[in-house]
């Protein structure tokens, strides 16, 4: 059925090259996550407020994160702004695509995390003398963010293996880029496909593990 | 009953033992079907019509092959990114999809003699302010990954050290990303560029001259290890030439004299 000879020494002579590759994987997925991180927590709480005309666009970013493709999400930064003027390389679409896909999905997760912190605890503080925003930096903020540690986690996972979504906007310098520049040039599609799969699974559990061991340290009561 | 069973398992092991002998060739043949690898985003080598049918002279070629053998034509539509899986996974028995004959290829594939020669040219807009192809140093430049002519500029690009290489996945997003301004040029081939100048869907477009690359020989690829179908092609895109049928096809579809397939000075 499967008529093919596996050529692994060509693949392996590449491994440099695709480890390159792997830290610009790592390095996208770090920022979107960052920039994802500080978007989902403006969003959490903007859809928390009482004012409708913050809900409401925090609610349209949160419903498109969520509910349309990542794939759709790249394209439309790279071909759907440049259609209106606005030209970011593969590499600033690629991170502005899943930094809004990451902030869908957290401020989700966030506001979860937010609903059980009791509302008195920033009552509590405010009767200590606190600011709304001081409280919330203070004592809200660093429980939500326990709470959501580890589904944060989870989508930094999500945002590494999204970050091979880069190829459809010309992006050839992360981990699917390289391996497919490389499968083009020499057609070993298949060694180099397994190799780049082992190489986003390892980093997948290397994060993975590396957060469980974090959580374990960090969350001890 | 074992001296029954004796010569049942026999006969049981020789209609097994027949068709595992069977080469591909054997196989199209006997299934009635030739299934063609053709890249669909590539006119006018392969396209849609109105209707949504596949048409081009990639098409034609198929379909002239699978007459010659005697059976039904499948068009298998398949990026250029993706030919190679195609026939590995045994989704399409062989590729007209204008693959390129490297030798690093070489050594995946097995190649048919060249079926057709593209030249490539400079694709840019008209407000780009480039004239040849030398005024591409230090430009963004985009192609199909992939392709002959992307492999090529992508190590021009690497050499002059400065501006950048974008691939992208299909034609397409190349002519889409060219009109929008997120790429100043691309190299395509003569028949492509004049093909989507053409059809009017991109405004502004215009070929700055011819890349400096050597002609960009294609063949008809299958399984490296399928000598009795390669044969059978390498005489196929003979008698394709010999019968004039090569020639009528490119005039149909380039709407111009086809190009030689000999190379001087050397055999095959």
């Amino acid at each position: 059925m499967f008529n093919y000879t596996f050529q692994w020494r060509q693949a392996f002579r590449a491994l440099p090259e695709m480890l390159d590759g792997a830290l610009v994987t790592l390095q996208i997925a770090v920022l979107s996550m960052l920039i994802g991180m500080t978007f989902a927590v403006i969003l959490a709480v903007a859809r928390n407020s009482a004012s409708r005309w913050l809900r409401a666009p925090a609610t349209a970013w949160v419903e498109v994160a969520r509910n349309t493709p990542a794939l759709f999400q790249i394209y439309m930064a790279h071909f759907g702004l440049g259609s209106f003027g606005i030209y970011l390389s593969p590499f600033a679409a690629l991170l502005a695509g899943i930094a809004f896909n990451n902030a869908g999905y957290l401020s989700e997760t966030f506001r979860g995390a937010l609903r059980a912190i009791p509302d008195t605890q920033i009552r509590a503080g405010r009767s200590l003398g606190m600011g709304q925003a001081q409280a919330f930096r203070l004592i809200v903020m660093p429980q939500m963010l326990r709470i959501s540690f580890l589904p944060t986690m989870n989508q930094t996972v999500w945002a590494i293996l999204m970050t091979s979504l880069g190829v459809t906007v010309g992006m050839n310098t992360d981990l699917a880029g390289v391996t497919q520049d490389l499968n083009a040039r020499s057609f070993r599609t298949f060694e180099f496909f397994a190799l780049a799969a082992v190489i986003y699974y390892v980093i997948a559990k290397a994060v993975m593990l590396a957060s469980r061991l974090a959580a374990w340290r960090m969350f001890r009561y | 009953m074992t001296f029954y069973r004796f010569p049942a398992g026999l006969l049981a092991a020789a209609l097994v033992a027949g068709p595992v002998q069977a080469d591909k060739l054997d196989d199209i043949i006997s299934s009635g079907t030739l299934r063609c690898a053709v890249v669909l985003d590539f006119p006018p080598m392969g396209s849609r019509d109105a209707n949504n049918e596949p048409v081009g002279f990639d098409v034609d070629y198929c379909n002239d092959l699978a007459a010659a053998l005697g059976v039904e034509a499948e068009i298998v539509e398949t990026p250029f990114p993706d030919r190679i899986p195609a026939l590995v996974s045994g989704r399409a028995d062989i590729g007209v999809a204008s693959t390129s004959d490297t030798l690093e290829r070489a050594k995946t594939v097995g190649f048919s003699i060249p079926y057709f020669a593209f030249t490539n040219v400079v694709l840019t807009r008209e407000d780009a302010g480039i004239s040849d192809f030398d005024a591409l140093e230090g430009r963004t430049v985009g192609s199909v990954a992939g392709t002959y002519e992307a492999i090529a500029l992508e190590a021009d690009v690497d050499e002059w050290g400065d501006g950048s290489f974008r691939p992208y996945q299909s034609q397409a997003d190349v002519f889409l990303a060219l009109s929008q301004g997120q790429i100043d040029a691309t190299i395509v081939t003569s028949t492509v560029a004049s093909s989507i100048i053409e059809s009017g869907k991109f405004e502004g477009l215009t070929i700055a001259g011819e890349a400096p690359y050597d002609v960009d020989y294609v063949g008809l690829i299958t399984l490296r290890n399928e000598y009795g179908l390669l044969n059978y092609l390498d005489l196929f895109v003979n008698q394709q030439v010999r019968t004039g049928r090569y020639a009528e096809l490119y005039e149909k579809w380039v709407n111009d004299t086809a190009p030689d397939l000999v190379i001087e000075k050397v055999y095959r």
